[in-house]
């Protein structure tokens, strides 16, 4: 049965990762264009972001004479994972098949990191190191959350494939462990996504820095590649929220339209937080996942 | 049984160019490894041909001793054979640096630790099996001791020495009690004692501790951070990648043959302290500056999560899921080949780093990626492996314990079984996370950036023997991580004898039906979209214009120092301070030269991170030890008449009792 899935899979999974892929900018422009009205500024055009990658993918690639094979294919590495990722999340097109699941999906990401935090420190500088050192810092207390968000999940629907969580509208709706999952993984998905208040995607202080700080050095298309492939990640764990988390009985665009929104006022109404207050943060959405658990 | 014999045989040979002149040194150590390769082979052919068939061999009684071969023993020969013969290959030219430093003995000694380690396994009965498992200590004892001009070699070894033995008198407490409620001492008749249950936790409680203890799980690993660094580095591999595993076999041997693996609190036991292991192994891990100390802290965190999945399984056994136990107990065996591999590897890339540069404080190193470029990849795999990442054989046993888990969490019915899966979801994260943290940083420092210090000048590639060593285990790691379908369907033979229940292998990958529903990890397609995709994208950077050289990098307009970079402690510095509350780290700042308040100034930074277990469980027990004999010597003072009082005393004390 696996063997039949396949190109019953592969074509709806490339389809929906091109899709993810063309729609990531404008996702992102729309947050900017959120904060700066909220904001009272004018702000970008929301298809900025096309226009900056378009300007990075011209210019060229300047390289320092420490880099190694691993600063090049660091970008393209984190890029691949973000679009298999695009692939794997449910409740677009894919089937009932996939060839991972929540834990796949879990791990993809992580290799992604691996390789990012690696080319941080092929620079040899204190900034590469500096972001590397706090994204793994975030992501260790990021990775219990995670665990338990999939744990919600998989206790209420038996399996852990994505495409089987997807939120069914009759049975499960606004009760107490979907209303406080839902919580909890927006929490997750600011921090996963170095949003505030975690971590600062406008600032390029080095005491705000993290995500930022890991690409500190990197210039032209394989800058390109990193920004692209965190706003496909965005637009990924917005999907994700929408189809999984979200008990609203709207279409998709509309679910990610309003995390969209969210997010942008989040961010207009909150500073970023101490480092180390993150610990606390995140412990938050570890206890409304474990109460999400034992309530089910 | 013919391969088993003529491996057996050819380690027997290998021990005895032990014995050959001093000036044909070099051929000894050549011939003795070549020996120890050629019969990890032939181990490594036996087992596989036990597993393809399923049948058990033996029991084959000499005498008092005796061996028998069933599946389960295969799959940790397979083990055994295979790390055996590529860290073999590696050690023909590892080992020639001891040229000088007994080297015919290095050798000599190194078949007689794999030897003792395949008679562990194949033991049909007692005696053999403590016969061989002492062989294996004492023989892992001389060899941590190689380099025993170093006092804290000496230290560690001893260390070794008299934390092993406690675990072999927990064990041989374990195989009398069973034995007497035996008709003998064979496998076959342990396997029908008439235990009652107070007996039997007696005994599981002793075989537990002293394989726990083999195992270096918490809070009995003391001695593995120190062993394992000391020892040469191929034999560190060895230790870790095989030796560990060797634990693992015995204490299946009883949970599933002499004990009754459903009992709910032995499952409750292991599991928690598998996680608890799992947890605090890595956390020290990546605290550590001292490469081999990271990797033997990370090999308590493998074990952990061994444990952690053998646990989960005897938990579904007490639950009355027996069939689910299945994943559980094939994620124990799959995890335990693919750390035994990614282990191996990481020691060997370790050993190779050590013999360039002559360090292994990675706050030394850098920029090695450059110098050493295959054996950079080659630990790169292995890093990748032990963070458990796609395409690698590392996450495939990961990938299993988590479904196991899982399985638990949606089988339990009790509300508090959830409870604790909870917890046990918290802390595999945590470990999950830490680790790829863990060998970001270990790699990142080590071989990536510039050089830390000048030792990195004179560091070279490695001759091809020992490139060859860890190039076969990268493969192996990479080729069971994209198609898991051979291990996944050996291991399962292994704990079926041949008749596999419930196919979890499949030719994309693994898949978990035992759920209700499907849970599949597919690496194959994953890596196939994987190099479409990276493909691609890797082709439009390699048009002409797309790479700009340039002198330094960015620094705010100045120029970086090599000291610049971030250092280990720097790196790992946001967790410690996360976990302080467990790590109790303890900083001593001393100025050397304050002239000014602010500038000026030079200062020594001294960084302590305690083994919270040495220090309040081991040190306390030691003092107590220490001061009790210091008491009870007041006693001994040597005189004859003192002696005649006591034992007119006690003569007097025995008439009393007999009176009353």
């Amino acid at each position: 049965m696996l063997q039949n899935s396949v190109a019953g899979l592969l074509v709806p999974g490339i389809l929906q990762a091109l899709c993810l892929v063309l729609f990531a900018p404008l996702v992102a422009g729309i947050i900017n264009k959120t904060k700066a009205v909220l904001q009272k500024r004018q702000g970008a055009s929301i298809l900025q972001e096309y226009f900056d990658l378009y300007k990075w993918w011209k210019k060229p690639v300047i390289l320092t004479k420490y880099t190694g094979w691993i600063f090049v294919a660091a970008p393209v590495v984190y890029l691949t994972t973000s679009i298999i990722a695009a692939m794997m999340v449910p409740g677009l097109l894919t089937g009932s098949f996939s060839f991972g699941d929540a834990f796949v999906f879990v791990y993809v990401l992580a290799l992604g990191r691996f390789f990012m935090t690696l080319s941080s420190m092929d620079a040899a500088t204190a900034f590469g190191g500096m972001g590397g050192s706090r994204e793994i810092y975030i992501s260790v207390l990021v990775e219990p959350a995670v665990m338990l968000a999939v744990l919600v999940n998989a206790t209420r629907y038996g399996s852990t494939t994505l495409s089987q969580m997807v939120i069914q509208y009759d049975q499960f709706f606004f009760t107490v462990p979907a209303v406080l999952s839902c919580a909890a993984f927006f929490l997750i998905m600011l921090a996963e996504n170095s949003r505030l208040p975690v971590d600062n995607p406008d600032t390029h202080l080095e005491l705000t820095m993290i995500h930022e700080c890991m690409t500190l050095e990197y210039s032209g298309r394989l800058l390109a590649f990193i920004h692209l492939g965190s706003m496909i990640k965005l637009l990924v764990f917005l999907v994700m929220f929408g189809a999984l988390y979200l008990p609203l009985p709207i279409p998709m665009a509309l679910k990610v339209l309003a995390g969209t929104l969210i997010i942008g006022l989040v961010e207009t109404l909150n500073n970023k937080m101490r480092l180390f207050k993150v610990r606390v943060y995140l412990s938050a959405a570890v206890i409304l996942l474990a109460v999400a658990v034992i309530a089910q | 049984m013919d391969y088993l014999f003529g491996a057996l045989g050819l380690f027997v040979l290998g021990v005895l160019t032990m014995f050959l002149p001093k000036r044909l040194e070099l051929g000894a150590h050549y011939s003795g490894m070549l020996l120890a390769a050629g019969a990890s082979m032939l181990v490594l052919l036996f087992s596989l041909g036990i597993l393809v068939t399923g049948m058990t061999v033996g029991p084959l009684v000499f005498g008092r001793y005796s061996l028998m071969v069933d599946t389960w023993s295969a799959a940790f020969l397979l083990i055994t054979g295979l790390s055996g013969a590529a860290v073999s290959i590696y050690g023909i030219g590892y080992g020639k640096g001891y040229l000088g430093q007994r080297i015919r003995l290095l050798s000599g000694l190194w078949n007689l630790f794999i030897l003792s380690m395949v008679l562990v396994i194949v033991a049909g009965d007692a005696f053999t099996f403590i016969l061989s498992w002492e062989v294996m200590a004492l023989v892992s004892f001389l060899l941590v001791n190689h380099e025993s001009e170093k006092k804290e070699v000496v230290y560690a070894a001893y260390q070794y020495m008299v934390m092993t033995h406690l675990g072999t008198a927990a064990i041989l407490v374990a195989f009398y009690l069973l034995g007497s409620a035996s008709e003998d001492f064979s496998f076959a008749a342990m396997a029908a004692n008439t235990l009652d249950t107070p007996m039997r936790h007696i005994v599981f409680a002793s075989a537990f501790i002293g394989f726990a203890l083999k195992s270096g799980l918490m809070p009995l690993h003391v001695w593995l951070p120190n062993a394992h660094p000391a020892a040469p580095s191929h034999v560190s591999a060895l230790m870790s990648g095989v030796m560990l595993k060797v634990a693992v076999y015995g204490f299946g041997r009883f949970m599933f043959w002499f004990l009754d693996c459903s009992t709910f609190a032995y499952g409750l036991i292991v599991m928690c302290v598998g996680l608890v292991s799992a947890f605090l192994g890595v956390l020290y891990a990546s605290m550590e500056k001292d490469m081999k100390r990271i990797l033997a802290y990370s090999s308590v965190e493998n074990m952990g999560i061994i444990y952690t999945a053998f646990g989960c399984g005897m938990l579904l056994t007490a639950t009355g899921k027996g069939s689910m136990a299945f994943i559980a107990f094939t994620a124990v065996l799959v995890h335990s080949l693919s750390h035994s591999m990614m282990k191996c590897l990481l020691f060997m890339g370790a050993g190779s780093v050590l013999h360039a540069t002559g360090t292994k404080n990675i706050e030394q190193l850098g920029a090695l990626a450059s110098r050493m470029p295959l054996t950079a990849f080659f630990t790169l795999i292995g890093a990748m492996s032990l963070a458990s990442l796609p395409f690698t054989s590392g996450l495939v046993g990961e990938w299993m314990t988590l479904q196991s888990v899982i399985t638990l969490a949606w089988q339990a019915d009790a509300q508090e079984m959830r409870v604790f899966v909870i917890l046990a979801f918290i802390l595999m994260g945590l470990t999950g996370a830490l680790a790829l943290g863990c060998f970001v940083r270990l790699y990142g420092v080590t071989f990536l950036g510039r050089r830390r210090s000048s030792l990195v000048l004179k560091a070279h590639e490695m001759p091809a023997s020992m490139l060859i060593g860890m190039g076969l285990e990268a493969v192996l790691i990479l080729f069971f991580g994209i198609l898991p379908a051979p291990m996944v369907g050996f291991m399962q033979s292994a704990l079926t004898g041949g008749v596999i229940i419930m196919p979890m292998e499949n030719l994309f990958g693994v898949f978990w039906a035992g759920n209700g529903s499907f849970s599949i990890y597919s690496p194959l397609i994953l890596a196939i979209l994987a190099v479409f995709i990276g493909g691609i994208l890797w082709f439009t950077l390699s048009g002409k214009k797309c790479f700009v050289e340039q002198e330094e990098t960015w620094n705010c307009g100045t120029v970086p120092t090599r000291r610049e970079q971030y250092s280990a402690t720097g790196f790992s510095k946001p967790l410690r301070r996360a976990f302080d509350f467990i790590l109790n780290p303890q900083r001593k700042r001393v100025y050397l030269k304050k002239n000014h308040e602010y500038f000026g100034r030079q200062q020594e930074y001294h960084l302590h991170i305690p083994d919270q277990f040495s220090e309040f469980l081991y040190k306390p027990v030691e003092h107590f030890v220490v001061r009790s004999a210091d008491t009870m010597r007041a006693l001994q003072q040597g005189s004859v008449r003192l002696y005649i009082g006591y034992t007119m005393i006690a003569m007097i004390a025995v008439l009393i009792w007999g009176v009353m």
